[in-house]
């Protein structure tokens, strides 16, 4: 076909290519998306069946019995340790009331004489439950073994190799007779545990009386739970009588141990846990915090700049704020390290503040610590994204208020502040997702404890090292061989990242999107 | 040019409300009002009239310290009195005098607030919290701005919601229900179509009994209609002011012919 007009066709072709060039652009960014959530998904959907498997081998291997020993003797443990604290509160007020060490001694040789019955009380029964536990963990590590072998096997068929796949030997297990001495062991159990209780019940009939009287009821509490400690036995003996090796492990505790398990243990000689509560806790409320702090800041001078700053002090502030966000991560959580955790420290050791309970704090690096940093990081987001919702109300809107009598701070509260409202909320909802995927803050300034934090203890419980899903992801990724569970539940914990990112960001599109009809 | 003024309008024998003496107005470097000498009487509505950019919304917003807001915007020399005060001296403070003093834009602009909380937003910012005293002023100034008919079953619903005409006299109702003493309207049928234009232009008729009204106007025939003196503003001079009939039948101005009659702006 002939064209008439050779400028038209080449006006054509350039206009085909512009239009070629931007699509491809944008193609490209959707399709590294997507195979970015593929590949997530991939990694981490194999979590849950090698969860299960973990979950079923913790029964089969009979560490879920011994287990529940064991937690009688963790119990034990903690109350001992509270004995120990008891022991130290009390010398350091003698000590305090002008007593010297020698007298301390003396005073609280009755106490200490308590306790040191109470600690080898337990002693027998601990060697009994220390021999059963080393052997569930040979059966355990049988078990491991073999799961290998068939993984190696599985790999190999895939590869094609089948001679090679048979070649590799897979032992079987007989859990039932693996584990036959070791509930033959229970007998021995249930006459041990019997005379370490009554020890402790010979014990409590005669508690010491203590030196410093305020500590009594202290004293009076840990008999109490001690007491309650020991009411512990029969039902624990039950459970182990009725206790089936062979009972079923449902397929959902493997999505509720990750989603709701209060333990991350891994590389444990006994059993590991992928739970991911601590870690999520941990992400959320150094987020929370950082929040608490940032919200305020930046909507304040987000105002402060739009409305009532001076030229002068919007071309100074404006500027500065946003340079914050340019300080790269590492610098911030290494001043963090350096200057923040120690001065914050300092501060709780104020005597002004001791009526706090906790204070002074005993962690430098604590969830409050990496809040802080993280508050500064969001303030330049919040700050940018607020200041741009009241500047965006129309200003027909101010000079209405201002026509009608109404002061500077009248219109900014009563007419600009309601009119941007969705879109200051907005702000902060991204200022929670840029919060919560940080990483290197928190994983030098949040303490990398991975334990939920004991709320019970009111505001101290801030100041409490925790550990977050992005610094987990960061510090053990790089060590745990590729396929294993371990490494399967980072990606889970990726995974769950990016969902909580995903829902911010829509409910902050849904805000934003409410805002603009409002405003009409 | 100051003798048609001198000779103050035979109407003006009652009280000026609002004098303005020898008026210079300024945005930064450039002048935007010469040596303005006006009178408005009280109970009356004067329309300002010229071409777009003659000065007319900025002795508008001069009135009630508007352009206090414009960093750049200061008055060179002159007075503008207002019940024998001078604004803009020392002890007058901006706030109470634009209590006094209320506007009407040319873009209907309701907060994004209910009907209700639009109207009493005045009194709010003033700390009158009184329910009963509120109602009262609501159906009172939405009466005034004859709305009250169309909207009272939906008080809390959103003043966005209304037609551009029924948003304009909600924003009027809104100016009244401080009762000011003077009401500036700054071309306030611009946005509006002939029928929401008629009802307004009713309404500045029947306000006029208790306000004291100032209105900036493109429209030749509504300055006709509902004003009771015109002035002619071109370049930031009064050209001629006069009673409306007289200076759209027979001005004294060949200016005042000429734009009126439509031959230039």
């Amino acid at each position: 076909m002939k064209n008439p007009n050779r400028f038209d066709r080449k006006r054509l072709r350039i206009d085909h290519f512009i239009k070629w060039f931007f699509g491809s652009n944008a193609l490209l960014a959707i399709i590294v998306l997507a195979l970015i959530t593929l590949f997530l998904f991939r990694e981490g959907a194999e979590f849950f069946p090698q969860n299960l498997q973990n979950l079923r081998n913790y029964r089969l291997a009979g560490l879920e019995y011994v287990g529940l020993m064991r937690d009688q003797i963790e119990a034990h443990t903690a109350l001992n340790r509270s004995l120990q604290d008891l022991r130290l509160r009390q010398s350091n007020a003698l000590l305090k009331a002008g007593k010297t060490p020698e007298q301390v001694t003396a005073a609280l040789a009755r106490f200490d004489a308590f306790a040191a019955a109470f600690d080898s009380s337990v002693d027998e029964l601990r060697g009994v439950i220390s021999e059963l536990t080393d052997a569930v963990t040979e059966i355990k590590d049988k078990a491991k073994l073999r799961e290998d072998a068939l993984q190696q096997r599985k790999f190999l068929l895939t590869e094609g190799k089948r001679a090679e796949a048979d070649a590799v030997p897979v032992a079987k297990i007989d859990f039932a007779a693996q584990l036959a001495p070791i509930k033959a062991a229970f007998p021995l159990y249930q006459k041990t545990s019997l005379v370490f209780r009554g020890k402790i019940e010979t014990l409590l009939l005669q508690p010491p009386s203590l030196p410093v009287r305020e500590f009594q009821p202290r004293f009076e509490q840990f008999q109490k739970a001690a007491r309650a400690y020991l009411t512990t036995f029969p039902a624990t003996e039950r459970k182990l009588a009725e206790w089936n090796q062979f009972a079923p492990v449902p397929w959902h505790r493997a999505i509720t141990s990750f989603l709701f398990g209060t333990e991350w243990i891994t590389n444990s000689f006994w059993q590991d846990w992928y739970g991911v509560l601590p870690l999520l806790t941990g992400s959320v409320m150094v987020a929370v915090i950082a929040l608490v702090l940032a919200v305020p800041m930046g909507v304040c001078a987000a105002i402060y700049v739009s409305e009532l700053a001076s030229p002068v002090e919007k071309q100074l502030i404006k500027p500065y704020i946003e340079f914050i966000s340019a300080i790269p991560s590492v610098v911030i959580g290494f001043f963090g390290v350096a200057i923040l955790g120690e001065k914050l420290r300092e501060l709780t050791q104020w005597q002004a503040l001791s009526w706090i309970s906790g204070f002074p704090i005993s962690e430098r690096l604590n969830a409050f610590t990496a809040g802080c940093l993280l508050a500064l990081m969001a303030v330049p987001t919040i700050f940018s994204l607020a200041e741009d919702a009241i500047n965006s109300v129309p200003r027909a809107f101010k000079e209405a208020s201002y026509a009608l009598g109404a002061t500077r701070l009248q219109t900014v509260f009563r007419v600009l502040v309601p009119a941007s409202l969705s879109g200051i909320v907005s702000a902060v909802l991204l200022g929670f997702g840029r919060v919560i995927g940080e990483t290197m803050v928190v994983l030098l300034c949040a303490g990398n404890r991975i334990a939920i934090p004991d709320f019970t203890q009111g505001v101290s419980s801030l100041f409490q090292p925790v550990h977050t899903m992005t610094g987990i992801v960061a510090q053990e990724l790089g060590e745990v061989p590729n396929g294993t569970i371990h490494y399967r539940a980072l990606f889970m914990v990726g995974l769950l990242l990016f969902f909580l990112a995903l829902c911010i960001n829509w409910l902050a599109q849904a805000v934003v999107r409410r805002y603009k009809i409002s405003i009409g | 040019m100051d003798e048609t003024l001198k000779t103050a309008p035979p109407e003006a024998v009652a009280p000026a409300s609002i004098e303005i003496d020898h008026l210079d107005f300024f945005y930064g470097d450039h002048q935007a009002l010469f040596d303005i000498n006006l009178a408005m009487p009280a109970h009356k509505v004067t329309a300002l009239i010229g071409p777009s950019g003659c000065g007319k919304s900025t002795l508008l917003r001069c009135l009630n310290r508007m352009n206090d807001l414009v960093p750049v915007a200061r008055i060179g020399h002159g007075q503008v009195r207002i019940h024998g005060t001078d604004i803009y001296g020392p002890n007058v403070d901006p706030i109470e005098l634009r209590k006094r003093v209320g506007m009407v834009f040319q873009k209907s602009n309701p907060f994004p607030k209910s009907i209700y909380e639009n109207v009493i937003y005045g009194l709010r910012i003033q700390g009158r919290t009184k329910r009963s005293d509120l109602d009262e002023v609501v159906e009172r100034s939405l009466r005034q701005a004859a709305l009250w008919d169309e909207v009272k079953d939906r008080l809390h619903e959103s003043g966005l919601g209304l037609s551009g005409g029924q948003q304009q006299r909600l924003c009027i109702a809104r100016a009244i229900a401080v009762e000011p003493e003077i009401i500036l309207m700054d071309e306030p049928c611009s946005a509006l179509d002939p029928i929401a234009t008629s009802k307004v232009e009713e309404l500045i008729f029947e306000l006029k009994k208790l306000y004291t009204i100032v209105i900036v106007t493109h429209n030749m025939q509504q300055a006709g209609r509902c004003s009771d003196l015109t002035a002619f503003f071109y370049l930031g001079k009064l050209i001629e002011m006069d009673r409306t009939e007289k200076l759209f039948t027979n001005p004294a101005e060949k200016q005042t012919e000429d734009y009126i009659t439509g031959r230039f702006g």
